[in-house]
């Protein structure tokens, strides 16, 4: 087994700890931080699906939306702990992922895309137009979460840090399953499927297997997500927000984990900035993914190579 | 008997592409079975794999049926398939795609635990690799090796889930008639060092003659004969299946 920390890693997120000491950084920007590795830890998440099994999911909304629901839910009854939101998120997750991936990977091609979005619209239009949990406004107005009895995470700091360990767990994570005997056969199911179950693998076991790691890493996500919004809505569903995912995978580069990282930052920092200047930022936006898609089709961290040169 | 095929018959919607088609390996055989191009051949190879289910007739492996089950399931019976078109895995490196199939086999696999462990299987893929010439290729990608090569990497992907039978869909597909020689030469070597049992597909009659036990004759979906390669050489039917009509 691969170690999945290494110096280089440890050295990353030390810095990333270090970010709220910076004397007098604002507030405003811890939270951008806190949404820029969090967006960046869920499209590294996907990646595990598009990137290393060859499956392109349009249903992460989902995954995302019931997780911050689920953390809504527990506190909007009094329950604050983190750790009963991320239990009660794979819970939920964890099942609703269950059928989702058993009937996307029933079939081959095009279907997984197409049944991941069909469920995840179900999904959002429960949420949306039915009031059991809110209607169209969701639930707002949450306390704060509490690491432990008498721990509240209350300051952005402390908001950022929560992030920052899921990040840290995530990535250890992934690293681990793409490094290990599972992690080669979703290559070999990318490379060639067909093949993989003449070496004697059943297919759809593994790929059941990659969207479950996938959806309930993307819905401890969501979990965390209301501790620092103080709010789970709708729009965490629909189906932009899987699309958004996707882009940040696509810009950050497909199968390497850390690029989609990068490019789900760089996509939550870069909509912050040209939102807060203009009103249509979406086409700033579009004009900005589409020359890296053209020009740079290994993603930002294609850069690299270019860098060295 | 390690394999016996029985009354295997196989329609695609009016078209049969296999009728009754019977016969048994016995352990340790170079089995193969000939025909000109639309014989049916890679059909029968499909439906015993697993790849389809048969209309009519049944398929024993080692004593115990394996009639329809899925591909996954035969391989992990011990019956492993080449194909007829190479089938490797394009963009990953040689070794990878040996280290892929070779573990397979390991405890790991089918288990929870292989999702945080990597069983190290690096020398029988290389002991592979090297029988087929192919291990300073170990770090080039697939899709760059040679067509020879990649007929080569195809053969060690099967070899390496450890099977009893091996099913060879046209290995020199491709080859010229010196490297068919080679290769030939190659695998009944490979076979006979590993105790392999072999069933190889074949349309070019003279590739098979030397190095079978035993040849049976598919011609438009039927068996019209079986026996030595000396027998189904002067079998006046088989003469006729090749020279008169078909396309080889």
């Amino acid at each position: 087994m691969s170690k999945p920390l290494t110096w280089r890693t440890a050295a990353v997120f030390a810095a990333l700890a270090a970010l709220p000491l910076v004397p007098g950084i604002p507030r405003y920007y811890l939270l951008l931080a806190f949404d820029a590795l969090l967006f960046g830890a869920i499209a590294m998440s996907l990646d595990l699906l598009m990137g290393y099994t060859g499956l392109v999911s349009f249903g992460h909304a989902a995954f995302y939306g019931l997780g911050a629901y689920s953390t809504a839910i527990l506190m909007e009854r009094g329950i604050l702990s983190l750790w009963a939101s991320i239990a009660f998120a794979l819970l939920v997750v964890g099942l609703y992922a269950f059928v989702v991936s058993y009937f996307a990977t029933a079939r081959r091609g095009i279907y997984f895309a197409l049944l991941t979005l069909i469920f995840a619209e179900v999904v959002y239009t429960f949420f949306r137009y039915t009031q059991t949990f809110g209607g169209s406004d969701g639930i707002q107005g949450l306390p704060d979460a509490v690491l432990f009895p008498g721990v509240p995470i209350d300051t952005p700091a402390r908001k950022y840090y929560l992030v920052l360990a899921y990040l840290l767990v995530a990535w250890t994570v992934c690293r681990v399953v793409v490094a290990s005997h599972f992690g080669r056969v979703l290559v070999a199911i990318r490379e060639n499927e067909d093949r993989a179950r003449f070496l004697g693998y059943n297919v759809q076991r593994y790929k059941m297997g990659a969207c479950m790691i996938s959806a309930l890493l993307t819905g401890v996500g969501g979990a965390v997500y209301p501790m620092r919004s103080a709010f789970a809505t709708p729009d965490l569903l629909v189906w932009t927000e899987s699309g958004e995912f996707i882009i940040s995978v696509m810009i950050g580069g497909l199968g390497t984990l850390v690029g989609p990282i990068i490019g789900g930052a760089f996509f939550t920092i870069l909509r912050d900035k040209v939102s807060s200047v203009v009103d249509w930022y979406f086409i700033v936006i579009g004009a900005v993914l589409i020359v890296i898609v053209l020009f740079m089709p290994k993603g930002l961290l294609g850069l690299r190579r270019l860098l060295r040169v | 008997m390690i394999l016996e095929v029985d009354g295997i018959g196989k329609h695609f919607g009016a078209l049969a592409a296999l009728t009754r088609v019977s016969f048994s390996v016995r352990e340790g055989q170079v089995f193969s079975v000939i025909g000109p191009n639309g014989a049916g051949k890679s059909t029968l190879f499909n439906v015993i794999s697993g790849l389809h289910q048969p209309t009519t007739g049944s398929v024993q492996f080692a004593g115990r049926p394996i009639t329809g089950l899925p591909p996954e399931v035969v391989n992990r019976r011990g019956l492993a398939k080449t194909f007829q078109i190479t089938n490797v895995f394009p963009e990953i490196s040689v070794l990878d795609n040996v280290r892929v199939a070779a573990q397979s086999r390991t405890p790991e696999s089918g288990r929870l635990s292989s999702l945080w462990r990597r069983p190290d299987v690096d020398a029988s893929a290389l002991v592979l690799l090297e029988a087929f010439g192919l291990a300073r290729r170990r770090d080039e990608l697939a899709e760059n090796l040679s067509h020879g090569e990649q007929r080569y990497l195809e053969i060690c992907l099967a070899l390496a889930t450890a099977p009893r039978l091996l099913l060879l869909d046209e290995p020199t597909a491709g080859m010229t008639p010196g490297e068919t020689r080679e290769a030939t030469a190659l695998i009944r070597r490979i076979a006979l060092d590993r105790g392999l049992t072999l069933l190889l597909i074949e349309h070019d009659m003279s590739v098979v003659m030397g190095i079978s036990d035993r040849v049976a004759v598919l011609h438009f979906g039927e068996k019209i004969a079986e026996g030595t390669p000396e027998q189904v050489r002067n079998d006046p039917r088989v003469v006729e299946a090749y020279l008169g009509g078909a396309d080889d």
